[in-house]
């Protein structure tokens, strides 16, 4: 684990070599212990998959000589605890995307094995990024890895249901994307007009970072 | 309370509410937003003693018209659109003026303040329009634009001016060498490529708008070609596989796969933003983020 500079009073803390499990709970005790406990000055944090970037108020003196080190400390855990007691979040959804029949080709599958594939794992939001509230998710079966098309299209609808490389995420809004879509998602997981004066975040994004997601295939209407 | 203030007669290429941004919510996706050009958003509200989070009237290029339905003092920095009005001081327009942004001379984006501040659609504390989601506050054909009751704006026009010092005024067409401190992934790039990067002339494309600025030249080579995606902060200069660069503007994702060579300073992101398409721009390290 190391830090790298990344601007003035920001740094990126590098914790891990691969995305998977060890990555992915390590990033969860390291939330979990800077929302506990804040660093002076923390401005803002950012996770990645294997990195988290911390931006620190320019005010804040002794980042690099006091914070830092006492950080990776405290980021150091014995051992990480892999039980996971975060929301599992199940998502209708009708498999019926424009590149359902290129994901099926690219991996030598039938549309219907896609669907069963797509639909039969459990999968950990790794972090919310792209557009508001769009969840990468990880542990794709490798059997579903699709390259991203040649040329993103202009407009992606949001709810789109999508394979990117190793990931399948949701398009929150309609946005350029370059994305396989493979279907629809009837469950909004972003709702920009959300109103919780107490908590924003909890009534606009329904998935966070450490939430687990599961795909139900639903008929079409 | 609010007040009727401009109509939007024409929004040309693109007109939003811009002020400083949103903070905190990187996290969840949001990138933060905020007035392209801070440095001339900042000084068209400080002209006109605005809090400094003040919403303005941010303008693409040209095209835009607006109409004051009341009197009252206004202030314009930014790129020069041919108005025919003074920029850089307040102004005080009339009800039934027409304010013609009809054809850019130099810069990108212009800026109305308003006494009091606009006010507008808000989403996560700002009224920043973000493109890519439809977010916070666009502006429609035909609009009405408000602006915050506030304590008049007192100077007597045409008698007295006050108005922004010549060195702080910018002159778009010359922009300086933009000072650049090192990405995590610095070291990923040979010596040589680095020194590429810093002693071309870059030439900003015409695919640069608010979630990125693309830089052609001589491709920088050597890198590997994607990293695993990690958080990516505004004016961070990333190096995709076809070797030309692309900088990470104000709307732009919040985690790039891209390998990052370095991060623009917060104070030159400014200058970049008002690069036209075609415009020449170079970079040079950041003092304290030390030598090549």
């Amino acid at each position: 684990m190391n830090w790298l500079p990344y601007g003035p009073n920001a740094w990126l803390l590098r914790f891990a070599e691969v995305v998977g499990d060890d990555a992915f709970f390590l990033a969860r005790s390291i939330e979990t212990e800077i929302t506990r406990r804040p660093p002076p000055g923390l401005i803002e944090y950012v996770p990645g998959f294997t990195s988290m970037l911390f931006e620190f108020d320019p005010q804040q003196s002794g980042i690099e000589e006091e914070v830092l080190p006492e950080l990776l400390q405290r980021f150091s855990f014995g051992m990480v605890a892999k039980i996971s007691t975060s929301p599992v979040h199940e998502i209708p959804v009708i498999y019926d995307g424009p590149d359902l029949g290129r994901v099926a080709e690219l991996n030598e599958l039938s549309v219907e094995e896609v669907i069963e594939m797509h639909s039969s794992h459990l999968y950990r939001v790794y972090l919310l990024g792209f557009s508001p509230g769009f969840p990468y998710l990880g542990d794709l079966d490798p059997r579903l890895h699709a390259a991203r098309l040649p040329s993103p299209r202009l407009k992606v609808p949001g709810g789109s249901v999508a394979i990117g490389g190793e990931h399948t995420g949701i398009y929150t809004v309609d946005s350029p994307g370059g994305w396989n879509v493979i279907g629809r998602a009837l469950l909004r997981i972003f709702d920009a007009n959300a109103v919780d004066e107490d908590s924003p975040s909890r009534s606009m994004f329904r998935l966070k970072p450490g939430d687990r997601v599961r795909f139900v295939p639903e008929k079409k209407e | 309370m609010t007040l009727e203030f401009f109509e939007v007669e024409a929004v040309g290429l693109g007109a939003t509410l811009q002020d400083r941004g949103r903070r905190g919510w990187r996290r969840f996706g949001v990138p933060p937003g905020g007035a392209m050009d801070d440095h001339a958003a900042a000084w068209a509200n400080r002209l006109l003693d605005n809090p400094s989070d003040a919403g303005v009237l941010e303008l693409l290029l040209q095209g835009a018209q607006v109409r004051a339905l009341a009197d009252g003092w206004v202030a314009i920095t930014g790129a020069d659109a041919n108005l025919g009005l003074p920029m850089w001081q307040p102004v005080h327009v009339e009800r039934g003026d027409l304010l013609e942004f009809s054809h850019n001379l130099c810069g990108v984006w212009a800026y109305i303040a308003v006494e009091g501040g606009f006010e507008g659609r808000r989403w996560l504390g700002s009224v920043s329009g973000y493109s890519r989601a439809r977010l916070g506050h666009h502006c429609e054909e035909g609009e009405i634009l408000h602006r915050a009751h506030a304590a008049a704006f007192q100077m007597p026009p045409s008698v007295a001016n006050r108005w922004v010092e010549t060195n702080e005024r910018r002159n778009y067409r010359i922009p300086p060498v933009l000072r650049v401190w090192r990405g995590p992934q610095w070291e990923l790039f040979p010596a040589a490529a680095r020194e590429a990067f810093f002693e071309q002339e870059w030439t900003v494309s015409g695919q640069s708008d608010r979630v990125g600025y693309r830089l052609a030249g001589e491709p920088v080579t050597g890198a590997v070609p994607e990293i695993i995606s990690e958080p990516v902060r505004v004016g961070t200069i990333q190096v995709p596989e076809s070797g030309q660069p692309v900088v990470t503007m104000r709307d732009g994702p919040t985690v790039g796969g891209y390998p990052k060579l370095g991060l623009l300073d917060s104070a030159d992101i400014s200058w970049l933003a008002q690069c036209r398409p075609g415009q020449k721009v170079r970079f040079r390290p950041h003092e304290a983020g030390s030598e090549l």
